[in-house]
């Protein structure tokens, strides 16, 4: 196995097709996990069990299972139920669930961070609850989780090759087809690792970068 | 830490043999190793009726049946089977993971140049399945591709997916389709208008899957009919002449006809070519 170079020009374009798909199912599926993990945080500490219990317990179960056979639930079995999802569409709401229902736990240890004084003190201003969540509490504990969520959501990035399970043309899977056609690994799986070294590093810089802007609120 | 710790030494073990397995051998003393060993490697692709793995773990269809035979009378007793996608298989071989294909792999031009193969052994058409009443129309790869919104299903590395791709289907519209499950799976949900596959693969998937708002198109127009052989290290032809010379006594003697034809392959389409017209193109 020798390396050659002519032939890595020649899939570049092809593999930086699959590089676009990927951070375009990560930015989407990041997005839905931050909406989805805020919503299941409420949820879960609302004084009615009937709501909190079963949020509770569709949390820990989606977090229980695989993420790959939540893809190949959401891709092979819906369409059962007439619901048939485009691949990038079922790919992007099963990164999103999953990691929502992580999220969901870095917005709760932001939200119980938050001090009971500002609850009661929002109560005796006369607030309601939206106003409470939106004025008071999650203005507070929205930024020291930054950084925790943007750590989820790099793990998230590296997880993409799993949507090539269900056929989105990502870069894993635009290597495999390369390589399938071709006969050759080396080169292909070489550059997915490094597409996916680059990312990851630049994305860990940023990361730096929001933790001293917002990691540790009290010493501002 | 721990554990890491012998999870590397364990990969860089599996490495290092496959370091030492890709040494080229000389190929009696490769047919000597598998005699030692008591079995060949073979890849395959789980896709009846040209191999099959059963519920119990026991691999059967045409080419396995056909390599344990012939292995047989070589002297090596069984054959074990790894699955793999079409497209692994022979970077697979030339790794030293496998030491031969008896998957269906057709013969090309291409893959001759990369591998050894034997003389033919299983012979097959390309077939389409589509919706009930062949909606669209679709006789072959080029319709395919004429039509922008059509989509269509292939194996990974399949020769189906090389088809549709050098008729001019754009590779966004050719969905690598994992298994045959699957792809049927993908049909029914339109998802795909197209799925193709050898004619006898996508029969047997039909039976198994009983739907009746799906259909056979068979053959597929100007697709030509191929052939596989069992697909040997470059290195390791004269493995591949002592297999040849049982597969033609085999083939002589019509004991390789009771194997093939009960699949439903046709003996006579394998022994009235040859790999030398096949690697041709």
């Amino acid at each position: 196995m020798e390396w050659d170079w002519a032939f890595v020009i020649e899939i570049l374009p092809t593999m930086i097709e699959g590089v676009k798909i990927t951070i375009l199912a990560t930015l989407l599926g990041s997005v839905l996990a931050a909406i989805i993990g805020l919503g299941l945080a409420i949820l879960r500490r609302s004084k009615n069990a009937f709501v909190s219990k079963p949020v509770g317990f569709l949390a820990d179960f989606i977090r229980g299972t695989p993420l790959l056979v939540q893809l190949y639930f959401i891709f092979y079995v819906l369409p059962d139920a007439g619901i048939t999802l485009s691949p990038l569409v079922a790919g992007v709401i099963g990164l999103g669930l999953h990691y929502g229902t992580y999220t969901a736990e870095v917005y709760r240890g932001g939200i119980d961070n938050v001090a009971r004084g500002q609850w009661e003190a929002a109560r005796a201003c006369n607030l309601s609850a939206f106003q409470t969540w939106t004025r008071i509490i999650l203005p507070q504990a929205l930024p020291p989780m930054i950084p925790a969520l943007a750590n989820y959501f790099i793990a998230m990035f590296k997880e993409t090759p799993l949507l090539s399970a269900i056929t989105v043309l990502e870069l894993m899977n635009q290597a495999r087809s390369i390589a399938n056609y071709n006969y050759r690994y080396i080169e292909p799986i070489t550059l997915v690792g490094a597409f996916f070294l680059v990312i990851s590093l630049v994305s860990v810089i940023a990361l730096r970068w929001l933790e001293r802007r917002y990691g540790r609120i009290e010493e501002r | 830490m721990l554990n890491l710790k012998t999870m590397s030494a364990s990969i860089g073990a599996i490495a290092l043999s496959a370091l030492a397995l890709s040494v080229p051998a000389k190929a009696d003393e490769a047919l000597d190793k598998l005699k030692a060993q008591g079995f060949a490697r073979i890849a395959i692709a789980n896709e009846p009726p040209f191999t099959a793995v059963k519920p119990d773990g026991t691999v059967s269809g045409a080419g396995p049946d056909v390599a344990r035979a012939v292995f047989k009378k070589l002297g090596v007793a069984d054959v074990v089977a790894s699955i793999s996608e079409y497209g692994a298989m022979i970077p697979g071989l030339q790794a030293g993971r496998h030491d031969v294909v008896t998957a269906g792999l057709f013969m090309k031009p291409e893959r001759c140049r990369a591998v050894a193969y034997s003389e033919p052994i299983l012979c097959d058409a390309e077939a389409f399945l589509v919706k009930k009443g062949n909606p669209k129309g679709f006789k072959s790869y080029k319709d395919i591709a004429v039509d922008a919104k059509a989509t269509i299903g292939a194996p990974g590395g399949g020769t189906e997916e090389r088809l549709a791709l050098e008729a001019g289907v754009p590779r966004d519209r050719v969905i690598v389709v994992p298994d045959g499950q699957s792809g049927i799976k993908m049909l029914q949900d339109g998802r795909i208008d197209v799925y193709s596959l050898p004619v006898l693969s996508i029969n047997d998937l039909v039976k198994k899957a009983n739907d009746p708002n799906v259909e056979v198109f068979a053959p597929v127009v100007n697709a030509p009919v191929y052939c596989d052989g069992a697909a040997f290290r470059k290195d390791q032809t004269t493995l591949r002449d002592e297999f040849d010379k049982v597969l033609a006594e085999m083939k002589k003697s019509g004991e390789f006809e009771k194997i093939v034809e009960p699949y439903g392959f046709s003996a006579k389409a394998a022994m009235s070519t040859t790999r030398e017209k096949l690697c041709a193109g």
